[in-house]
């Protein structure tokens, strides 16, 4: 690593390039205000662009998403960095906010890319794909997604054989091993944090059998089966590639469930797993799709017309929650579940489980601030210091929380508490 | 003419790919005339395309470019900023709909998809041919922002606004600020008292010298357009002025002989037509209802300062932007509905509220000691058969939170809550989980057999199917049922008639598209919040109310705003004003005006959306739309008719 410390300033600096903080970046940057905008991932996005179609509109996540990233990447107000993190922050007084931020190396010089794809196809090394969830590979040398924001490529040097390959074929010539950590001391008036959430890890219910049962999936793994960049291009079940046609979804997965430690509702689950429900009847017509469900929440604004859809298109409800999943030697699964309804405990057979995990908190922020200045609430979550007046503001003055950074949220509140944080850091900047 | 023009066929990852075929497509149309080059793409709209686009048109020189994507909604403004970065007159772009308007219409038809969607681009070409380069209006902005509604969302917008440096007009109808959250007692989370909230707010508000507070005004009329919105705000007096307060004031109060139901208390107590603000409502000062008031005189005689000739009056507003933040309305059960009406001793949601935090060592209604508590959820919102299908989201947590907050004022109360299924979602959970460990008793029903209450002559019974308990039918005979109501529009729609705001299937008002332009309307400049816009708690429309202060100051923080060169023209030689263009434009944005001897239509650029309804009703063919010339459209459809076989079949 290079000991050379770049120095910096900014109007404000944003943390995490998901929804949240690619809005507060941009409302920030059209009222004329200079912003950094750091994000650990090699894209801009979030999970967001990672999305088949969002509840409740049902328009293409890829599609919103694209022309924001787009938009975000090459505003004249908004420098980007990726591959980065912030080490740590020090308030030196009003509108002072000194930050080291780290840049990894991509091994790929970013200007020179033209994103040919020539370096994946002649790297050897195949490891699981994390932006498909792990169900295809890809190489060492790669584009994170078709989407990505910039959309170039990147070496994973952990898994990376040094072959030489792709520098043999890279056209432009950008492949550089040399490159080095950049370190960068960034001085800003105001930070927004928007470093949004980690999703319930399912290995931690093994009575559900992920990581076990192949035909068990998280929701986000049927995500990616459902979106526009899917990588099979129709509906697999991951154990042997059949199209699953008895489809089942356990809401509550990791959430309100106090045995796991997470008492809280995620507030999304119910309302993706509807969406992913309509989006699969859409696919496999023969289909059929059972929810188990303990309430279903559907709250928000168009939310309810939703469900009443889901129902309508003959998505089977069951009230009920699963105790525990067993596979059949055909790969099948048997879901033992307590119907609510008839007052026992049941069976039922299915091909294909969907675990709707829920959100747990993103606890990168909490370290940010040598003394613990940024605070916690009791889940972990950035404690939101005045949450009925001021819902962005945060337990240090002048730092402001946007989207899942402070607790579960769809879309459209993410984006909206987006806007409270970037309104709050002018009114802060203008103090 | 020799035109340059490129064309991008857009597979959207599939969304348009799989039902035609791209390929097909950019093979038809390369070789048509003025065609430079035709490109087919993963996402159109995607960084890497658009990086592809600016170099194209740069370095092969395109004065005419079209994407075959998506809705023009989603991204014909991304792809006009494509062809200004390139250097490209953005007017000279011209978008092609081949998903909403082919791949999704037709996915049962790919051959016939592809036949039209090569139509639809061909077509694409023929306008681009004779595309004109244009440049936006321009035009000032007024730096100042008008709220409409001075509840918790306009009050904390308007904070937000002055504290970005943008002047601010808070425009109250009623006598005083805070709306409902001045109604409320201790509020979740935050533990403190609705007022308390207010006041808080209402205290930054004063000190603030760029925010003026109007309360008693109502907007009688509004004009203009983004930029430039001018309101006739009507403002009632008083009639009260400061200096008659204390000891005489309340003197004055008792003396005044009219006597009415006090609508912050729900009607559950009595005010006369003289009254002070309650706990939590700004100004701290007294007002006389002048729809109640005799003017008999007795309030003057105690208290001479008191002014019965004040009169009201009419005050200017220039704003650049207006926000509107005018709350909801709680949900008001039919005659009957639960009982509502047949017994006073059935409430609703609010009304309990109001009654917890007016009795102090016992709940006590119309007399009688309250104990066992039937809450009944839902009412008036996820309705199988009536208008309100929305769940209105605040309700559950709402009435748990009372509900706890009863037992702890009182003690000895056991409530009974008969649900639908809880929604306390996100951290709002735990709250339930502490109602459920503090004994409260809960049932649940289906939507389609909600629980039924029964009002007999001295007592009450509510019954439910529960389906907790295996569908099995329980009753139980409270002292008090409370309904939980839910939001509704407000009763009076004064603000939305008036700027013609649309609203969606539940009624509230409607947002352009709810991630990515989330607060603002149709009306350019109109931007709503809060509750107005759709049930939310107070932490929801206060992010709201941020969200729109910014978008509003983004508006009008520079001075001055571009607009859509797109309107109506009026050819003035032939134009004989008969008046049917102005009975038809929907927006008010054409006047009489005179030509010389002759009276001829005018066209306000700033007002004129470039919606074309004008067009067909000219008797004389005397109007024109920028960018959809006749010449324009026509050559259009020569292109969909002429240039290529209609529809193949399956
Ligand atoms: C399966 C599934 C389906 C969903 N479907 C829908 C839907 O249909 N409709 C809907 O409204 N919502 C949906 N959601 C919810 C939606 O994903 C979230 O509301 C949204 O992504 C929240 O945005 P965010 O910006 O707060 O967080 P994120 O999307 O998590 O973004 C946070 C960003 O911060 C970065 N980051 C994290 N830590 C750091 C750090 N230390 N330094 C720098 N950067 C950091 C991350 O890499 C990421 O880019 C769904 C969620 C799931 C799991
Ligand atoms: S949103 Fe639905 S699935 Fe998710 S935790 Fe809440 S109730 Fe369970
Ligand atoms: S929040 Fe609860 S009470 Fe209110 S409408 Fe929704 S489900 Fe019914």
């Amino acid at each position: 690593m290079s000991d050379e410390i770049r120095a910096a300033s900014y109007d404000a600096l944003v943390i995490g390039g998901g929804i949240a903080g690619g809005e507060a970046a941009l409302d920030l940057a059209n009222n004329g205000y200079k912003v950094l905008l750091v994000e650990k991932d090699l894209s801009i996005g979030g999970k967001m662009i990672l999305l088949s179609k969002v509840f409740p509109t049902l328009d293409c996540a890829a599609c919103i998403t694209t022309p924001k990233v787009s938009e975000i990447s090459r505003h004249p107000g908004i420098t980007v960095f990726t591959g980065a993190e912030v080490t740590s922050i020090e308030k030196k007084g009003e509108r002072e906010f000194e930050t080291a931020v780290t840049k990894r190396p991509r091994y790929v010089v970013e200007e020179d890319c033209t994103a040919c794809q020539l370096c994946e196809e002649v790297c050897p090394v195949v490891v699981h794909d994390e932006y498909q969830y792990r169900l295809v590979g890809r190489k060492a040398a790669f584009i994170p997604f078709s989407i990505a924001s910039p959309r170039v490529a990147a070496i994973d040097i952990e898994n990376c054989t040094l072959c030489g390959a792709c520098e043999k074929a890279c056209p432009p010539k950008c492949i550089d091993f040399t490159q080095e950590t950049e370190k960068y001391i960034i001085k800003t008036g105001t930070v927004i944090v928007a470093t949004g959430f980690k999703l319930f890890d399912p290995l931690k219910i093994p009575r559900y059998g992920y990581g076990v049962y192949k035909n068990v999936l998280t929701s986000m793994e049927m995500e990616r089966q459902l979106a526009p960049t899917r990588p099979f291009n129709t509906i697999l079940r991951p154990g042997d590639g059949k199209m699953p046609d008895r489809i089942a979804y356990v809401l509550c997965t990791g959430s309100r469930d106090d045995t796991i430690g997470n008492p809280v509702c995620s507030q999304i689950c119910c309302m993706y797993s509807l969406k992913q429900a309509q989006l699969l009847m859409g696919a496999l017509p023969m289909a059929d799709v059972t929810i188990y469900y303990i309430n279903i929440r559907s709250f928000g604004k168009g939310f309810e017309e939703f469900y009443e859809q889901a129902k309508g298109m003959g998505i089977s409800f069951v009230k009920g929650k699963v105790g525990k999943i067993t596979e059949t030697e055909t790969g099948n699964l048997i879901l033992r579940y307590e119907d609510i309804n008839e007052n026992r405990v049941m069976e039922e057979e299915h091909d294909m489980v969907v675990l709707a995990v829920g959100v747990l908190p993103n606890t990168d922020p909490l370290s940010f601030f040598r003394n613990g200045e940024l605070k916690a609430d009791q889940f972990s979550f950035v404690d939101q210091a005045e949450v009925l007046s001021s819902p962005a503001r945060t337990s240090v003055k002048g730092v402001f929380v946007a989207g899942t950074a402070s607790g579960p949220m769809d879309i459209p509140d993410s984006i909206l508490s987006a806007g409270a944080a970037s309104s709050e850091a002018i009114s802060y900047l203008k103090q | 003419m020799n035109r340059k023009i490129g064309v991008y066929i857009c597979h959207c990852g599939g969304n348009i790919s799989d039902y035609v075929d791209v390929e097909k497509v950019k093979q038809a149309v390369v070789n048509d005339d003025g065609v430079f080059l035709a490109k087919t793409t993963m996402f159109a709209c995607g960084d890497a395309n658009q990086k592809e686009m600016v170099e194209d048109i740069r370095n092969n020189g395109l004065d005419g470019v079209i994407v075959a994507s998506c809705s023009p909604k989603l991204h014909l403004l991304t792809f006009r900023a494509v062809s200004e970065r390139a250097g490209l007159n953005k007017y000279n772009y011209v978008h092609a709909n081949i998903r909403e308007q082919v791949s999704w219409a037709h996915s049962d038809n790919k051959a016939g998809a592809t036949d039209k969607a090569i139509q639809i681009v061909k077509s694409a070409i023929a306008k681009v041919r004779l595309a004109e380069p244009l440049m936006p209006f321009r035009f000032p902005a007024v730096k100042a922002v008008a709220i409409a509604g001075g509840g918790i969302s306009g009050m904390r917008a308007a904070l937000g606004l002055s504290d970005m440096g943008c002047p601010v007009y808070l425009i109250e109808k009623s006598p005083f600020f805070g709306g409902r959250t001045s109604q409320w007692d201790v509020l979740y989370t935050s533990g403190q008292t609705g007022g308390q909230m207010v006041s808080e707010l209402y205290g930054e508000l004063l000190k603030r010298e760029n925010v003026k507070l109007l309360t008693g005004a109502e907007i009688i009329s509004g004009s203009g357009n983004i930029g430039d919105f001018k309101l006739k705000v009507r403002v009632t007096p008083r009639y009260v002025p400061e200096n008659c307060n204390g000891d005489k004031l309340n003197e004055s109060i008792a003396a005044c002989p009219v006597e009415l139901p006090d609508e912050f208390n729900f009607n559950l107590t009595k005010r006369k037509a003289i009254y002070r603000n309650h706990p939590g409502q700004f100004p701290q000062t007294a007002v006389i209802d002048m729809t109640s008031c005799t003017r008999c005189g007795e309030c003057e005689k105690i208290c001479p300062e008191i002014d019965l000739s004040q009169e009201e009056e009419i005050i200017d507003i220039n704003a650049g932007s207006v926000l509107v933040a005018t709350g909801f309305d709680p949900y008001t059960p039919a005659d009957g509905e639960f009982g509502y009406g047949l017994s006073d001793r059935v409430i609703t949601l609010p009304e309990f509220k109001r009654l917890i935090e007016l009795n102090d060592s016992g709940l006590v209604h119309k007399g009688r000691r309250v104990r066992k508590i039937a809450y009944i959820y839902c009412v008036g919102s996820r309705q199988p058969e009536g208008d309100n299908k929305y769940c209105s989201r605040y309700c559950c947590t709402s009435v748990i939170h009372s509900a706890i907050q009863a037992k702890k004022k009182f003690g000895d109360i056991t409530g009974y809550h008969f649900t639908r299924g809880i929604r306390t979602y996100g951290k709002q959970e735990l709250l339930y989980a502490e109602s459920l460990k503090g004994g409260e008793i809960y049932l649940q029903s289906y939507e389609d057999d909600p629980p039924v209450v029964e009002v007999n002559e001295n007592s009450l019974k509510v019954r439910i199917n529960d389906i907790l308990t295996g569908i099995r039918e329980v009753s139980v005979e409270p002292d008090l049922v409370v309904l939980v109501t839910g939001m509704v529009p407000r009763a009076d729609n004064s603000v939305g008639a008036l700027f013609k705001l649309p609203k969606g299937r539940d009624s509230f008002f409607n947002e352009i598209h709810m991630k990515l332009r989330p607060v603002e309307t149709v009306i350019d400049g109109i931007i709503i919040c809060g509750a107005c816009q759709g049930p939310k708690n107070i932490t929801e429309s206060v992010n709201s109310a941020l969200s729109a202060a910014v978008k509003s100051f983004s508006l009008v923080n520079r001075g001055e705003l571009e607009m859509e060169p797109i309107v109506a023209t009026i050819d003035e030689e032939t134009c004989e004003w008969c008046g049917a263009c102005y009975e038809a434009c929907p927006f008010d944005a054409i006047r009489k005006t005179v030509k010389g001897t002759r009276e001829i239509a005018e066209i306000n650029n700033s007002v004129c959306k470039g919606c074309g309804i004008c067009l067909p009703v000219c008797p004389v063919d005397a109007i024109e739309l920028t960018a959809y010339s006749n010449r324009e459209i026509e050559s259009m459809i020569d292109a969909l008719a002429g240039s290529y076989p209609i529809m193949t079949t399956k």
